[in-house]
Formats: C-alpha cells, structure tokens, sequence
C-alpha cells in the first residue's frame, strides 16, 4: 500500500509538471505575450519594457525555469490589471466560491440520491417517468439560460428573491439551486441505473427471502452499492461543478474564482488566468490521487495490479 | 475480410416484441422526431445563405445577421400587438433580426460541434485502440492522460487560449478539442480491451497479422459503432459548451451571431425583451435533446451493452 501511495504521487508530480509545460506553451502559443498587451499608444521601447519586466527577453527554457521554480515556490506573479498578488486575489475569491460549490454538491447529491432511488424502484411508473424527463431536461437546457429564466421569474417577476451578488441567506437561493440542477441530472442518471443493477442483485433477493422491509434492503441495503457508482466520477463531477461555478458566478455576479476569471479573461490578464488553472489543476490531480488511493484501500486488487 | 465480434452481433438485436404498442409508437418518435429537428437545423446551417455558390443574397435567412438598424431596435416578435411580420421573431437591442441570427448561429454552432467531432474522435480512437491493444506502460501512460484530462474543465482551457490567442472560431474549436478526445479514448480503450480477448484477434495473430493490420483491420471495423453512438451523444454537450463559451465572452466574438451570445445581448433585457434570450435558449435545448435521444435511439438498434454511456 505504500508503495503503492508513492508511486501514485510520484505520477502526479510528474502529471503536474506536464500540465505546467502545457499551460506555458498554452500561454505563449500566439507568440509573443508582450504584443498581446501592448496598445497602439505603446511605442516600441515600451513593448521592450514589458518583455523585459515579464522576463520574456529570456531563452524559452530559461523562461520555462523562472515559471516552474516560481510556481514551486507559490509566487504565481501579480495581476496586469489589479496590479495585485495573483495568490492575493485567488485567496479573497475562493472562500466565495467554496460557499456557492459546497452547498450545490449537497444539494445536487441529496437530490440526485433521492430522485434516482425513486426512480429506480418505482420503475416505468408515474414518478419515474418525471425523474426521467427532470434529467433529460436538466441536460440540454444551458445553465446560464436556466440561470437567467430564474432570475426572470424569481427575482424579476415575483420580486422574492435578490437578483445577485453576496448577502444573506436569501442570495444563496438561487444560485445554489441552479448551480445544483446543473449537476444533478447526470448522477441521477447514474444512481438510477446503479441502483437497478443492484436490485437485481443476488443478496437483495436474499434480503428479500429473508423477510427483510422493502424499505430497509432499498435505503440501507441497495443504497450502500448504489452510491458508489457517483463516487467513481468524482473527477468529473468536479469538472462539471467548477464549469457550473465559472457560470453561474457570472449570472449572479458573485465574486468567487469563476466571476475574477471571467473578468481577467476580458482584461487579458495572463497571470491571472494562469494561475486559477494552474490552481484547478493541482486540485484535479489531487482529486484523481485520493480516489485512486481510496480504490486501492477499498479493493486490495487494484494495489498489485501494474501501476 | 475482418471477421465480426460475434459477440456484439447476437446483443446487438433489442428485444421490440415484447413492448406493448404505446412503448413501440415511442420509440418510433424517438427517433423520429430528433431526427427531424437535427436535418431541419442542418439544412438551416447550410442554407442560411448561399454565399458559398457565389450567391450572398439568396438563402434562408430573410436578413444579413450583423446588420443593424436603430429604428427597429427591440421589436417583439409578430404574434405581439407591437410586432410586425417583416421580424418574425423580433429584434435585439441593435436591430438585428433575430431569426437571421438563430439561423446563422446554426451554421457557428453545428460546424464548431461538426469540427471537434472529427478532431477528438480520431485523435480518441487511435489513442484508444493504441493504448487497449498495446497493454502495458503506454497504456498506463495514455489512460493516466485520460482520467485528467476528463477531470480537467474545459471552460478553463478554453479561457487559457482566450486569453493567449483571442476568441475566435479557431480558438474555441481548438479548446474544446485539446481535452475532447478524452472521453473516445476512454471508451474506445475499453473496447479493444474487450476484443483483443476474442479468438478471430488471436487467429490473426497467429496467422502472422502485424499489431498494425490487426489494430486497423481486425479492431478498428469493430468499434465503428461504439465509436457513432458516442459521437451522436456528444453533439449535445458541444453545442451547450460552444453556447457557455460563448456567453461568457471566450467563445465565438460578437457580432457574429452564436446561439451562446445572444442570450448574452439580452441577458440584462429579460423583462423588457425576452425574445432576445429565449429563442436561441430554446434552439439550444431542441439541439441538444435531439442529439441525446438520437443518441439514446442509435445506441439501443446498435449496442445495447453501452448501457451507461
């Protein structure tokens, strides 16, 4: 198991050095960054100056060195246009976005949980049937249109709730919940079709022989092997959830990494978005570390395997 | 001749039989009805203009989609007291018509979609084939490359190049393919897992195929259909990442019309002009209901076992 461990997070370093090639080239691939930022008003002295303060006058490994050992270090530069620390910036907005994500998963998960028992059980009936159109529902309609409709009619129309930004609980409401519908179809899905697997399985109809309630083999019994199924798309799910955030922070204006993307994106400002996705990043394959190494704890076989 | 996975041939017949006749008639307008929708969205993509005959004038789109025209700002569309025929479905804000637009955006959406399709599942499948077929360190080297880029947000790589290139066309298919292929990948891999167990790919080792021929003659035929459901599955997730894309301002710039920005020009008018937002948001969820049930429909006639795609 330990060698196990290691190995593991000797892939992610390597996997996190990749990843920081690739968002170098990424960021330089137009040519030359200096020019990107320069306006008409820039004479060409002061395009030099730019190259020479973003260190660009450099050989490109030398370059790719500065950025690395600076990003080991967590000095990820300074905004272009707040002329702040990046770490500064993405400090004061992740608190926010943590707030908007956590409860969205909760919410997402309960409901997901929920609905797709039901749906399982009660297969082909009336409720199923409505489960089955909230998901195909809940994929093809955009969520920053869904976003946009609830501001219509909650906020705009019935005047109950507030159109954007933080405050109190009442803020929360919408952009949770749109946050949460955004992700709840696809592990509906899943948990629906894990959970009919599972009631098919030899030891629910032991359980059933046994005389066992209906209620208790479903929610303890059934449950136990169904969730596991979501678990397994935890990185996906995490994908799905950061893109929800991204948009939905820019409908609701509210101030977490998705919306101070956004914004740097519009400004240009390459530190800026280099880090969030450099910070993203990491948060993947710390995500895809720890749900190999909970397999690998679950199932004793995915340890010897080759790794 | 490259033999057929006999396996995929006797699962490949869905039981109808035993449907009662509603179920039947169902599943007849579940593919159908897509199917409709997706060639009649087609044809609006192709025909919007015929500029690619030398005939700019002549088409669907009843005006030219970035036109403006002030005085004819914000019109409702022609069913309202206030609006009139000559703008079927209104305008926006700066007097553009918005039916020249969604027909328009139609032609973005689809060929951005159309596009990446074709990049990530050919960079998909021989990865897939490649690493499935080879087993070993490339394999757990390639799927390693899989599991994060399927973790990774496309959004965020799409605003990385954004900001580096610019948005434009390029720039958003080029992103949202850099980690599309991942999920053919995935699949593809699992597939040939799967058939490289199988006797006609022994056979053909032992007759002396090289691992090339059997990866392109032997495997390759047999994944053709996991490899067409996915790519029908996929036209909805494109169109809704393009629309995202495009919304926030990363994807195809104004004024060019994309179904994703022009519910962004009439975000902030929702309760003066719902027109502007609601009818590409509706364009969009036809699109992509099309897509998934077109999907859903080729995957039972083709593959049933794909059950969780």
């Amino acid at each position: 198991m330990v060698r196990f461990i290691i190995i593991r997070l000797l892939q992610t370093v390597v996997a996190l050095i990749g990843i920081a090639m690739l968002i170098f080239v990424l960021v330089r691939v137009s040519g030359d960054p200096a020019l990107m930022l320069a306006s008409a008003t820039h004479t060409a002295e002061d395009i030099q100056q730019i190259r020479v303060n973003l260190g660009l006058d450099k050989s490109i490994p030398e370059q790719f060195w500065i950025f690395v050992t600076d990003v080991v270090q967590g000095d990820l530069g300074e905004s272009l246009f707040k002329k702040k620390p990046v770490t500064e910036m993405i400090g004061a907005a992740l608190p926010n976005s943590l707030r908007l994500i956590v409860p969205s998963w909760a919410v997402a998960m309960l409901g997901a949980l929920l609905l797709g028992v039901l749906g399982a059980t009660r297969r082909d009936g009336f409720l199923d049937n409505g489960v089955k159109f909230i998901a195909i529902l809940g994929q093809a309609l955009p969520g920053f249109w869904v976003a946009i409709v609830a501001v219509f009619i909650f906020s705009v129309t019935w005047q109950l709730l507030p159109t954007s930004g933080l405050g109190g609980i009442d803020h929360y409401v919408l952009p949770v919940c749109t946050l949460g519908f955004f992700v709840l179809p696809g592990m509906m899905r899943l948990v629906r079709s894990s959970m009919l697997d599972v009631l098919d399985s030899e030891y629910i109809k032991l359980a059933r022989i046994k005389g066992l309630s209906e209620r208790r083999i479903i929610w303890k019994h059934a449950l136990r092997n169904a969730v596991i199924a979501p678990l397994t798309v935890a990185g996906m799910l995490f994908a799905m959830l950061i893109t929800g955030a991204v948009i939905i922070e820019t409908v609701f204006s509210w101030p977490g990494i998705g919306f101070i993307i956004v914004e740097g994106v519009l400004a240009r400002d390459f530190p800026l978005v280099q880090a969030i996705v450099i910070m993203v990043a990491s948060f993947v394959l710390g995500i895809n570390l720890l749900v190999d190494i909970s397999y690998a704890w679950i199932d004793p076989q995915i340890r010897y395997q080759r790794t | 001749m490259p033999e057929k996975a006999s396996d995929s041939e006797t699962t490949a017949r869905p039981v109808v039989s035993g449907l009662s006749r509603r179920a039947r008639i169902m599943r007849r307008l579940t593919f159908i009805v897509p199917v409709t929708i997706l060639s009649l969205m087609i044809i609006m993509a192709i025909f919007a203009d015929l500029a690619w005959l030398g005939l700019p004038d002549v088409g669907l789109a009843p005006y030219d989609p970035v036109k403006m025209s002030l005085p004819d700002r914000l019109m409702p569309p022609f069913w309202d007291e206030e609006g009139s025929t000559e703008h079927l479905l209104g305008t926006d804000k700066m007097g553009r018509d918005i039916l020249s637009r969604l027909i328009f955006g139609a032609r973005i959406s689809l060929s951005v979609s159309l596009l990446v399709i074709l990049i990530t599942s050919f960079v998909g499948t021989v990865l897939g084939i490649l690493g499935g077929y080879l087993g070993g360190r490339t394999e757990a080297f390639l799927m390693r490359i899989t599991d994060i880029s399927l973790a990774f947000p496309p959004i965020l790589v799409a605003m990385l190049l954004a900001v580096s290139m610019g948005p434009s066309f390029v720039t958003v298919v080029l992103a949202i393919s850099l980690l599309g292929w991942a999920a053919y990948a995935r699949l593809i891999r699992g597939e040939t897992l799967r058939l490289r167990q199988m006797d006609f790919v022994a056979q053909a080792r032992i007759i002396g195929a090289s691992p090339l021929r059997i990866m392109l003659r032997h495997i390759f035929p047999n994944v053709i259909n996991p490899l067409i459901i996915i790519m029908t599955l996929q036209i909805g997730l494109l169109i809704i990442t393009e629309a995202s894309l495009s919304f926030l301002g990363v994807g195809i710039p104004p004024p060019a019309p994309s179904w994703g920005n022009m519910i962004n020009d009439g975000r902030n008018l929702v309760d003066t002009a719902w027109w502007i937002s609601t009818f590409p948001g509706i364009a969009i969820a036809l699109v992509v209901m099309s897509g998934n049930f077109f999907g859903d429909w080729l995957r039972d006639k083709l593959d049933p076992r794909l059950r969780q795609l």
